[in-house]
């Protein structure tokens, strides 16, 4: 947000000429009476609140993530301070204006509006094979990328909130997502989400789990469940969810209820929890499945279509990037868009 | 986006200089509705009070609010800025309401790109405000576009580079004109080219289509219409693959298959036959996998393996490629087995044991007289040998 640029190290100066000018220019017009003792500069308190906002001033060293475990309870809201002023260091004595709630739930600003990239990963190897299967160094170039350019890995269930217009992102909000719900993630992606401090969502299909050489089974989802990862479901079978050709209403609704209410109950009897978010298998969908979606309980679902996602997007046709093991870091970056600018005033 | 208003800031600094010094000068206590002197001229909030009156006047209302915001959080005492900002809330609350009624009069005349403007211009001004939010959320899905009449030669990912300078966005014009797999264009029919939210048109007759521009659906709802006929002339096919996604159960059992590890490649596609009998793919791949096991058990003499996979592969087709030859093939071997194995008996002076072996044989092959000879002849002798025993 360009705006919150005010407290430029240019801003500061200006502002220190500003002081430094009134004093002597000012100094005799707004004096006290002759009597008067002569003042003594009040010292400035360490931080001015309200309900709002809390105006402060740095202490060498500080950084968004400082100021937010110093005033917001916590470093994780580092984010809040970082957008709010659109700095990610400040000068000893700068003046800070630190948001205490949420200012931009929506997202939308007269500039445009945030979107929300949604990266869908599939396999990965230690050397790429096919389209989905991801080498093992890209994936942890990849994510190094995100890191270095300032992009916040947010849950898929943060994602839903703000969906709901119930949580404001970070500006650079990223969501990692995992289909079918391979080994793989375990050996290769955990360890790299680890280390960076991300974290993602496994959408799998219950057929698969403990089915393949390369799947995860039950135990490894309720530990990586454990260890932060986020589980959701991909259908029983990961069969196309559309209605097919030629199939009854009563044959269909048999088919969603097992693709759509099995998952429930095995996530429910295996994780102790049932599941509210669905990636369409294939990423396809179409209208009439959508009351089935909701029905089943599922209060979001994401198809495969490469795009953000606006705070308004419909909560049941979200869209997701699948990364693809031949894209460069180019390509990659293409798809981190976060941003649509439109003139909304 | 970063950086992007300095330009405007440095601006904005200087006339804040300027200004902050023409307020100090000339606020006195006395002023109407000023608060506690001292109070009223701490430089700090002065200077947000001065940016909140620049971007009202700039018509920037929002910022402008939390900048008065920012002034009372230093003065909370200041009963001036607390009087401007709950103006500013009225001048943001009457705004808010235009639109969302602006927005409604267009939704009602069928205009809902003209409607979502005016909704999220509402948002703009009040990012928390739900009526606009689930206005735009379940009532305009519609997003803008431009058409594209295919020429001969075109392809998705070119047309994708053309127009959003990003080959891989070929699936989001896959998706919107809901296209069969791996799709050829016909020259002359027309494709519908969305816009992307976050990935501008690059190409210049695509820059931001006129409100005028009809509308289509956000995508998944099938066009009549839009998908090329098959009559029309295709360009010269390119193989662009948009449905790169696949059943890992069924790429796996297909990755067993390659490497001829038959029986993980039958035991998991059964997996994905359970969750999907019948399934064609699935079907195909076993068959492939149950002749592939009968062929190796064949090379490695293991014949009645060989039945019982030809077998398998024989109820779900029984004229699968050259199954009926196969199976007769494998049972002649098994019977020349069990044959051989008969004389290898007879020759060790097992009778009884030769005699076991060629009785499969009759049993396989009733008419085979060679082995109902050779059963004679060894019945003869071994009854010859008891009586010599007796003796």
């Amino acid at each position: 947000m360009a705006r919150r640029v005010r407290g430029s190290a240019v801003l500061v100066s200006v502002a220190a000429l500003w002081l430094a000018a009134c004093a002597t220019a000012t100094g005799p017009a707004r004096g006290p009476a002759p009597t008067a003792a002569p003042a003594k500069p009040t010292p400035r308190p360490a931080a001015y609140q309200s309900e709002d906002f809390i105006v402060t001033f740095a202490r060498p060293g500080d950084t968004p993530e400082t100021l937010a475990e110093r005033f917001l309870g916590g470093a994780d809201k580092g984010w809040m301070i970082e957008d709010y002023t659109g700095l990610r260091a400040f000068a000893p004595g700068q003046e800070v204006v630190i948001p205490r709630r949420p200012w931009n739930p929506a997202g939308v600003t007269p500039g445009g509006y945030q979107i929300v990239p949604i990266l869908t990963y599939h396999n990965l190897g230690e050397q790429a094979k096919g389209r989905l299967v991801l080498a093992a160094a890209t994936f942890r170039e990849q994510m190094r990328y995100l890191k270095a350019n300032g992009y916040r890995v947010v849950s898929l269930a943060d994602f839903v909130e703000f969906i709901r217009l119930d949580r404001q992102l970070p500006q650079r909000a990223v969501v990692l997502t995992f289909d079918d719900g391979y080994r793989a993630f375990k050996d290769h992606a955990y360890p790299v989400l680890k280390e960076l401090g991300f974290t993602a969502t496994l959408f799998i299909y219950t057929d698969w789990v403990g089915a393949g050489r390369g799947a995860l089974s039950w135990a490894d989802l309720r530990e990586l469940s454990a260890a932060g990862m986020d589980i959701q479901a991909h259908s029983k079978t990961h069969a196309d969810l559309r209605r097919a050709q030629g199939e009854t209403e009563a044959q269909y609704a048999r088919r969603m209820q097992a693709e759509l209410e099995q998952p429930q109950e095995l996530f429910n009897r295996n994780l102790g929890h049932r599941t509210q978010v669905l990636a369409y298998p294939y990423g396809r969908w179409e209208e009439g499945l959508l009351p089935k979606v909701k029905e089943h309980g599922y209060i979001a679902a994401f198809s495969v279509r490469r795009q953000g996602n606006a705070s308004f997007v419909r909560p049941l046709a979200g869209h997701r990037s699948q990364i693809y093991s031949e894209m460069t870091l180019d390509d990659f970056a293409k798809n981190l868009n976060v941003f649509q600018e439109e003139n909304l005033r | 986006m970063r950086g992007a208003g300095r330009g405007w800031l440095a601006a904005a600094a200087l006339s804040l200089a300027l200004g902050g010094c023409a307020a100090l000068t000339s606020s006195t206590p006395s002023e109407p509705g000023a608060g506690p002197a001292p109070l009223a001229r701490d430089p700090l909030a002065e200077r947000h009070r001065q940016q909140a009156e620049a971007l009202e006047r700039d018509g920037q209302l929002r910022r402008a609010a939390e900048e008065w915001k920012i002034a009372l959080a230093i003065t909370p005492g200041d009963a001036r800025a607390r009087e401007a900002l709950r103006a500013l809330q009225a001048r943001i609350d009457q705004a808010v309401a235009e639109r969302l009624d602006e927005g409604r009069k267009a939704l009602a005349r069928g205009v809902q790109v003209e409607a979502r403007r005016k909704f999220l211009a509402a948002l703009a001004l009040d990012p928390s405000n739900r009526a606009a939010f689930d206005a735009l959320q379940s009532d305009t899905r519609e997003v803008e576009f431009i058409t594209h009449t295919v020429r001969a030669g075109d392809t998705l990912t070119a047309l994708a580079q053309r127009y959003y300078g990003d080959r891989s966005r070929g699936e989001v014009i896959w998706e919107t004109n809901q296209l069969p797999p791996n799709p050829r264009l016909a020259a002359g029919t027309t494709l519908k080219i969305p816009e992307i939210p976050g990935v501008p048109f690059v190409h210049p007759e695509a820059r931001r289509p006129a409100p005028a521009v009809a509308a289509i659906p956000t995508p998944d709802v099938p066009r009549p219409g839009t998908t090329p006929g098959p009559a029309a002339p295709a360009a010269p096919p390119t193989k662009e693959e948009f449905t790169a996604e696949v059943n890992p159960l069924l790429a796996e059992a297909r990755e067993a298959l390659e490497r001829s590890d038959y029986p993980d490649a039958i035991a998991t596609v059964d997996k994905f036959l359970a969750g999907k009998p019948g399934d064609r793919e699935g079907l195909t791949l076993k068959k492939q996998a149950l002749y592939g096991q009968a062929k190796s058990q064949m090379d490695a003499r293991q014949y009645p393996e060989s039945i019982r996979s030809l077998n398998q592969l024989a109820r779900l087709q029984p004229d699968y490629e050259d199954v009926p030859a196969l199976l007769r093939q494998a049972r002649t071997r098994i019977i020349e087995q069990h044959y051989t194995q008969g004389v290898r008996y007879y020759r060790e002076e097992k009778l009884k044991e030769a005699i076991a072996e060629w009785r499969v044989v009759l049993e396989m092959d009733p008419g085979n007289t060679n082995a109902r000879r050779n059963i004679d002849q060894a019945e003869k002798l071994l009854r010859g040998l008891e009586q010599r025993m007796k003796k």
